[in-house]
């Protein structure tokens, strides 16, 4: 058995004692086969997020290997033994669809339904949905991070008018607004700055606001309502920026997002004893949270993939009570969990990875890290950049406030998501990724730390055109 | 010296004649291979073979698909410059330098360059063995590769692009005397350097100085990684390229538009003009129509009989597919134009 410490939560690790003896225990008692036991490893997470798709103990099992994973925050002396027999013999509780990449799990229909009902969970929760984030504010709207955004963005127009080369329109996009503040305050200092060098780049800024959610792009008007002359509301998928924009490819000198990356469809890769593989995934409701789900809102318990087949598909006032609709919503959210299991690549013979990357490329980008490791695709964030750079002016720039795992190592030490945040879903981007992606794209990625809010996990992503 | 369009052998062309810039689609199985390469996973020898495959498979896309003229693809060049740069003695190579293949290697000169032969003229007559059509060499300029060099030696970029003009001279030559009907230059960095192209049009003289076949200039904003490395007009290349010892410039009009073409209206140049109508920035296929399109604009301010068809720039970045169809549109466009002058 191989145990992994993957955190270095101090607290948290004085669990390790106590999951070796409980695992001996099952051994000598006979609820585990020694030879199973031989090929086990087993992970102690510290799951950052309070709400999250984790049982306390989960197994993820493969043809010829099997995973345990104890969320050491939740684990006590009293639920240990229990909770690993359960997760030994399987998932109990009703599945809502077949395994899956996770990428197209259900998970992702729930999350792009909060987004299009984002007033709807706002007034239910009585927050907007940033005081969700950890920190309860956006660090895309502070004051002194937008200040030294417009000073890059102001100097690169001045340095293209040096060379002759500044275009008559200056063409900036934020791809998924939020409230619009960040975009509000951006143009705002960018005007005032203007005037006060007297260079006259404010009318011919071009701001571009995009967003899946019609509802989203709604509310944020009134944060850029002093501009809105120079704004465009914009549906976009920003999975495919260029489906939308495809008539300013190299056109955009300016393009920006918050906390986007890491709210877009995600999927996992292990490599396990050399070979890859992917973890497919199940979202189910506990038995437990379905019988309690079915007698309150008053539905058959076999009836609840209908409920929530009804519920995506048409919204929370599905039954005619929004009120209601909310209410189970929410619930049914915590509830659901996600089962797992492991699928070798050569098993996968329809293997798709994102667009950007093949199975030699990731090898290449792996090859820098030894031994066993499970990492994000991220391949909501890859498809994403491959699909927005093309709109990049030559001289033109994306930058992208987000959390970032920049070391593909630092999956060793730490658990990156999913977690949930209210209604939505939250990963952690890996940035080494993306880093080995660009690349061959054309562009090289840096990543800043966020300086502006102490103990911020927010790195900035820009980029620089690769010679 | 120039040479008079009368010593030129005359090429056995159509009105309209197609070409590709230069490169046809790098495989993403070649990109592998040259990795492979770098790696030391295969030899020298076994990527000569693979070059060659690759090199015949370009030349009969080319011929499938339509083109009068033909290039070998360039399937064994990394990138416009290093392929180059490797073969003039005397210039210095830090080959950790490079991370992909497509990489630009770290170069430097730090004394006078020495004159000696670059081995191109192997690769025209490669191209001749494999193909009865007319064919076209293409050669990066001197511009270019002195922007891609760190000089310190010379007392300026003009004094080393000049020198290099002069080695590179006597291969062309070379290539002209093995009979290379048509040599192109290549001067990609002219457009992000507006400033150097008076002298820059001094090297490439040198550089064609008693070449005698027929020279042409290609010049685009760039096309690393598959995008443009500027933006702007081609009016900065007017007056100064009007000196030029070209019979023929070539310009990317298809992403850009096609604005620029009233520049040949305006100064009247005695060069003929190749028409870029294929974006290779973009994989979209273009219809035989939105050529013809373009090709119609072109006969606007220059005569049938002095107008090339060409993409933007070479299908380096494009899936091998894409490039075969948007070559095709290409001559499938052509044609439509040449059957409305009742060719």
């Amino acid at each position: 058995m191989n145990l992994h410490l993957n955190h270095l939560n101090a607290k948290a690790a004085a669990v390790t004692p106590m999951v070796v003896e409980a695992l001996q225990k099952l051994v000598a008692a006979g609820d585990m086969d020694p030879a199973q036991f031989a090929g086990l490893q087993v992970q102690l997470d510290w799951v950052q997020y309070k709400q999250n798709f984790r049982e306390v103990v989960s197994v993820t099992r493969g043809a010829k290997v099997t995973d345990m994973r104890i969320d050491t925050r939740q684990v006590t002396p009293d639920n240990l033994r229990p909770e690993m027999l359960r997760a030994l013999a399987g998932v109990e509780g009703i599945p809502l669809e077949d395994f899956k990449s996770f990428r197209n799990s259900i998970a992702w229909e729930f999350n792009k339904r909060y987004w299009g009902n984002l007033g709807d969970w706002e007034r239910m929760t009585g927050k907007g949905y940033q005081e969700a984030l950890p920190g309860g504010k956006s660090d895309g709207n502070q004051d002194d991070a937008v200040v030294d955004s417009v000073a890059d963005f102001w100097s690169l127009l001045r340095d293209m008018e040096t060379r002759k080369q500044l275009p008559p329109e200056f063409f900036i996009l934020e791809i998924g607004v939020g409230s619009g503040t960040r975009c509000g305050m951006f143009v705002e200092k960018f005007r005032q700055l203007d005037q006060q060098r007297g260079t006259s780049y404010y009318p011919r800024l071009r701001v571009l606001m995009g967003d899946y959610s019609l509802e989203t792009l709604d509310m944020s008007r009134p944060a850029v309502k002093d501009h809105i002359h120079l704004c465009s509301f914009l549906a976009l998928d920003a999975l495919n920026p260029l489906k939308t924009l495809s008539f300013l490819r190299h056109k955009i000198l300016y393009i920006h997002s918050t906390n986007m990356y890491d709210n877009l469809p995600d999927e996992e890769i292990m490599r396990r004893d050399g070979g890859l593989y992917y973890v497919h995934m199940r979202a189910y409701v506990p038995m437990p949270d379905a019988v309690r789900l079915a007698e309150k809102y008053k539905f058959p318990l076999d009836g609840l993939r209908g409920v929530v087949d009804k519920l995506l598909a048409i919204g929370p006032d599905f039954g005619g009570d929004i009120e209601c609709g909310m209410s189970f919503w929410a619930e049914l959210w915590k509830a659901m969990r996600l089962e797992e299991q492991m699928v070798a690549f050569e098993d996968l013979p329809d293997l798709m990875l994102p667009t950007g990357l093949d199975v030699p490329r990731l090898e290449d980008i792996l090859a820098g890290v030894s031994g066993d490791l499970r990492f994000h695709l991220s391949s909501g964030a890859l498809e994403s950049f491959v699909n927005t750079i093309p709109l990049l002016h030559p001289r033109g720039y994306l930058q992208v406030q987000d959390i970032f795992v920049t070391d593909l190592n630092d999956y060793r030490v730490g658990f990156h998501g999913p977690g949930k945040l209210d209604g939505s879903i939250v990963n952690w981007v890996n940035g080494a990724l993306l880093k080995g992606v660009a690349e061959r794209t054309g562009y090289d990625l840096h990543f800043a730390p966020y300086r502006y809010r102490k103990e911020s996990k927010t790195s900035v992503l820009y980029t620089t055109p690769r010679e | 010296m120039s040479i008079a369009k009368t010593q030129i052998r005359q090429m056995k062309l159509p009105i309209l004649p197609t070409s590709m810039v230069g490169s046809f689609a790098m495989p993403g199985w070649l990109e592998r291979l040259k990795t492979d390469y770098f790696a030391r996973r295969i030899s020298h020898h076994d990527l000569d073979e693979i070059y060659d495959a690759a090199a015949k498979a370009a030349i009969k896309d080319q011929e499938v698909a339509g083109l009068d003229i033909i290039t070998d693809g360039e399937p064994r060049r990394d990138n416009v410059v290093d392929y180059f740069l490797e073969r003039i003695p005397g210039i210095q190579i830090d080959r950790s330098s490079k991370k992909f293949y497509y990489d630009f290697y770290d170069s430097s000169v730090h004394s006078k360059l020495p004159t000696a032969s670059l081995g191109l003229v192997r690769d025209f007559q490669f191209l001749k063995a494999f193909t009865d059509h007319e064919t076209k060499i293409c050669i990066t300029g001197p511009h270019c590769l002195t922007k891609r060099l760190r000089n310190q030696f010379y007392p300026s970029d003009e004094a080393l692009a000049m020198d290099l003009a002069r080695v590179m001279n006597l291969e062309l030559k070379a290539l002209a005397k093995a009979g290379a009907g048509l040599i192109q230059i290549d001067e990609p960095y002219y457009s992000g350097f507006p400033e150097d192209v008076s002298w820059g049009i001094k090297a490439l003289n040198t550089l064609v100085d008693g070449v005698d076949t027929k020279i042409g200039l290609h010049v685009c904003y760039g096309n690393r990684y598959g995008k443009p490395s500027w933006e702007g007009s081609y009016r900065y290349l007017f007056p100064a390229v009007l000196d030029a010892h070209i019979q023929q410039l070539t310009l990317e009009f298809a992403r850009r538009g096609g604005e620029d073409l009233d520049l040949f209206r305006e100064f009247k140049p005695s060069f003929d003009l190749g028409v870029g109508v294929i974006d290779v920035k973009n994989d979209e296929i273009e219809t035989a129509d939105m050529v013809a399109e373009h090709i119609r604009r072109a006969l606007a301010v220059m005569p049938a009989e002095r107008i090339a068809v060409l993409p933007d720039c070479g299908c380096f970045h494009l899936a091998r597919d894409v490039a075969f169809a948007k070559l095709k549109a290409m001559v499938e466009g052509t044609k439509m134009v040449r059957r409305e002058l009742g060719q």
